[in-house]
């Protein structure tokens, strides 16, 4: 362990910065893989109703982006992590 | 605009022998969208097609039979031809063409399997060249056997094992042994055998025909050069009807499409021995001249009547009416579902949200020209349909952006003007500091200025939520009444605004750990808003309805992705410049002090970098957009489910009457 005291005030925010990236990279990397796992089950399905009847492209497109709130959700508190703390 | 256009139901009755002229009126006028006639009664049966209709078809299948043949294509821009001078002689033309086309097609196919025919040949016969032998040498022997093929290893010495009496030939084609044996038919099992134990043997057959290779070889050669130069007359032949017939057959095909569909509409009207009921719905704002048409055409012989009583809504079709720039977002709505009859059309609102999410999402000059000059590509080619209806909302979202672009100050990533950033000075593209208008001090940086952003984000998703509550209420009241309105849009509302008061007073207490301010007159209202609200909504929908309240809470979160997004955008369009920057500029500030080609990289890298966020920058604001109308909007009012109002007509290109 390193005493606190050692460490100068530039290390210490230095340090903390590397926290709050940390965090930002994780808050975004598990609401990705969340949105991943929505996603292919719709994107599988999509695909399957396209193979049907390709008019179903758009709406297919559409069903598919809707769990992709899930990763901007993360995306919205990486960037508060980043720029508003 | 808002609303549907309104529709008249109508009844049209007449004698049997006014049918084709009141037929060939409302073609022509393309106002009616008929209800096709299904119960039939004992005085009134479905209609027969005109007597025209089967050959008018056949006519339309040999043309496109033609057309097929001649690989003919729709071409955009044809010349108008005059429906009554098509018709006056479609008939000889049509079997001119049938007789000239069809037998050179035929003769063409029959020329082009020949040619494959004698091609094989030609192939088959090249191994042969390696042996010194005429073809008709290998067959016609009663008590020898013949093995021809390749093969990789000498043969010669495992055949005298099984018998001495043998001839053999060797040769070379194409790098590769061949071989012919010669030997007595008793051996041929046991030769067999050995054969097919070796691995590189590959059988070559004899072609059936007679002489030496090399003589074979050039007749075969002038045969195909001959059939060459026939299919290719037969082709310019071909090409020359095409030139010359393709309008015609262009503009028969929709004569004569029009003609069937003309014909074929007795089968969804109502008949009796003697007249002809039409059963439809035409524009209201349409009946008067409609009448006037209909009273010319056929002497008055034929009557239009209004029918007002026992209208079921659900059956009247739905004719979107909107200013011609907000008719491309009619697209949006149609893929999402027709609206009922008394709905409101929501394009307008898209017209004014859907463009500027947009815009706030992408904002950026660069990207924003592009995305512009594209739309206004695609319209320059498509004149109609949903791509150009697609492009048109590009190409306003596109300049929009740019606009977005000058007040973000960015410029493919780069900044237009200078500006201070996390402490230290960046010198922009214009080499100016930004200007303020109307006391917004440009540039806005969005990477500067998240939280403000953030809370813009918001703003604009409560006020775009209680919009959709709005005509929500406005929906319920015409559909049901004021009370189930105030139970399930008005209450929505009250939550919805008392929520973000309340929250609004409790969040900053929350953050900077300060006591609450529990006596503020705001959060007070906001929360006996809050709770009306609730109450109302468990009287109208029961106490199951608390579960939906998270929805509306997720709703408004949700609308943060218009800065998300932007920010992730503007976010690679900063690290491939900078990126490149690095490869192009190095060390400290010199141009190309890397070497050229760490220069060159640098240029592929910011030209892939800003192609696939342009693309990105496409799709991601583009669904996106979509996305908040649909799921956020879409759903605080709308229900959709009209049919599609489909008048009886054609929408004529290269004819005309």
């Amino acid at each position: 362990m390193v005493d606190p005291s050692v460490l100068d005030p530039s290390m210490v925010a230095a340090n903390a910065k590397g926290m709050i990236a940390i965090g930002a990279g994780i808050a975004v990397g598990l609401c990705g893989i969340g949105a991943g796992m929505g996603e292919q089950a719709i994107g599988a399905a999509a695909v399957g109703a396209m193979a049907e009847d390709e008019k179903f492209f758009g709406k297919g497109l559409l069903m598919t982006v809707i769990p992709e709130s899930i990763a901007i959700f993360g995306l919205v508190v990486a960037l508060i992590l980043l720029f508003v703390f | 605009m808002l609303k549907t256009t309104r529709m008249t139901k109508v009844v049209i009755a007449g004698t049997k022998d006014q049918l084709e002229p009141a037929i060939s009126v409302f073609h022509r006028l393309n106002v009616l969208h008929i209800t096709d006639f299904s119960k039939e009664t004992e005085d009134f049966k479905i209609g027969r097609p005109l007597k025209t209709a089967s050959k008018f078809s056949e006519y339309l299948l040999s043309l496109r039979a033609i057309s097929n043949q001649l690989g003919l294509k729709e071409s955009e821009s044809g010349r108008i031809t005059k429906s009554g001078e098509i018709s006056s002689d479609i008939d000889e033309k049509i079997t001119k063409l049938q007789k000239e086309v069809s037998s050179r097609f035929d003769e063409l196919r029959n020329i082009e399997f020949k040619l494959k025919e004698k091609e094989d040949l030609l192939s088959s016969v090249k191994p042969f060249f390696g042996l010194p032998l005429s073809l008709d040498s290998y067959s016609g022997y009663e008590r020898v056997k013949v093995f021809t093929g390749y093969i990789d290893i000498d043969i010669e010495s495992r055949i005298i094992k099984i018998h001495s009496n043998f001839e053999l030939f060797v040769g070379e084609h194409e790098k590769r042994k061949i071989f012919a044996l010669f030997i007595p038919r008793e051996f041929e099992r046991e030769v067999q055998e050995l054969l097919q134990e070796e691995r590189t043997y590959v059988e070559v057959k004899v072609p059936p025909l007679k002489g030496n290779p090399p003589i074979i070889l050039d007749e075969l050669t002038k045969d195909i050069s001959n059939l060459k130069e026939n299919s290719n007359t037969l082709r310019t032949e071909l090409d020359k009807l095409k030139e010359e017939y393709s309008e015609f057959i262009i503009a028969a095909d929709e004569h004569l499409s029009i003609e069937t569909q003309k014909s074929e509409a007795p089968l969804r009207f109502a008949t009796s021995a003697n007249a002809f009921i039409i059963d439809g719905w035409i524009p209201s704002n349409k009946f008067d001249e409609i009448e006037i048409e209909l009273q010319k055409s056929t002497g008055g012989k034929v009557y239009l009547t209004k029918i007002t009583e026992e209208i079921d809504e659900k059956e009247i079709p739905i004719e979107l009416e909107n200013p011609s720039a907000a008719k491309p977002f009619e697209l949006l709505i149609d893929t999402f579902a027709t609206p009922k009859y008394s709905e409101i059309d929501p394009s307008l609102f898209l017209f004014v949200t859907y463009p500027m999410f947009y815009a706030l999402m992408l904002g950026d000059v660069g990207y924003g020209l592009i995305v512009t000059a594209i739309g206004f590509l695609i319209i320059q080619k498509f004149k109609t349909g949903g791509l150009n209806a697609l492009a048109m909302i590009l190409l306003i979202s596109g300049l929009l952006s740019t606009v977005f672009g000058v007040i973000y100050g960015e410029f493919f990533g780069f900044p237009i003007f200078n500006l201070e950033f996390k402490g230290h000075f960046e010198a922009g593209i214009l080499g100016i500091a930004g200007p303020a208008i109307a006391g917004l001090h440009l540039p806005v940086h969005r990477f500067e200025s998240v939280k403000p952003l953030l809370l813009l984000c918001f703003g604009i998703g409560i006020f775009h939520v209680i919009l959709g509550y709005i005509i929500g209420f406005r929906n319920q009241v015409l559909m049901h009444d004021l009370k189930h309105a105030i139970y399930t849009k008005a209450s929505w509302m009250m939550i919805l605004i008392g929520g973000v008061m309340a929250i609004a007073k409790i969040m900053p207490s929350l953050m900077s750990k300060s006591p609450m301010p529990t006596g503020d007159p705001i959060l007070m209202v906001g929360s006996g808003l809050f709770i009306i609200g609730v109450i109302l909504l468990i009287i109208g929908e029961g106490f199951i309805s608390i579960l939906e309240l998270p929805t509306l809470l997720s709703n408004i979160l949700s609308y943060s992705r218009i800065l998300a997004i932007g920010l992730s955008s503007a976010g690679i369009a900063l690290a491939v410049n900078k990126m490149s920057m690095n490869l192009m500029i190095k060390p400290d500030g010199v141009l190309m002090g890397g070497g050229i080609l760490l220069a060159l990289a640098g240029v592929v890298v910011l030209f892939i970098g800003h192609v696939i966020n342009l693309l990105l920058g496409i799709l991601g604001p583009g669904l996106h957009s979509l996305r908040l109308q649909y799921v956020e909007f879409f759903t605080k009012f709308y229900e959709g489910g009209g049919t599609k109002y489909l008048p009886f007509g054609h929408n004529r290109k290269y004819t005309e009457e």
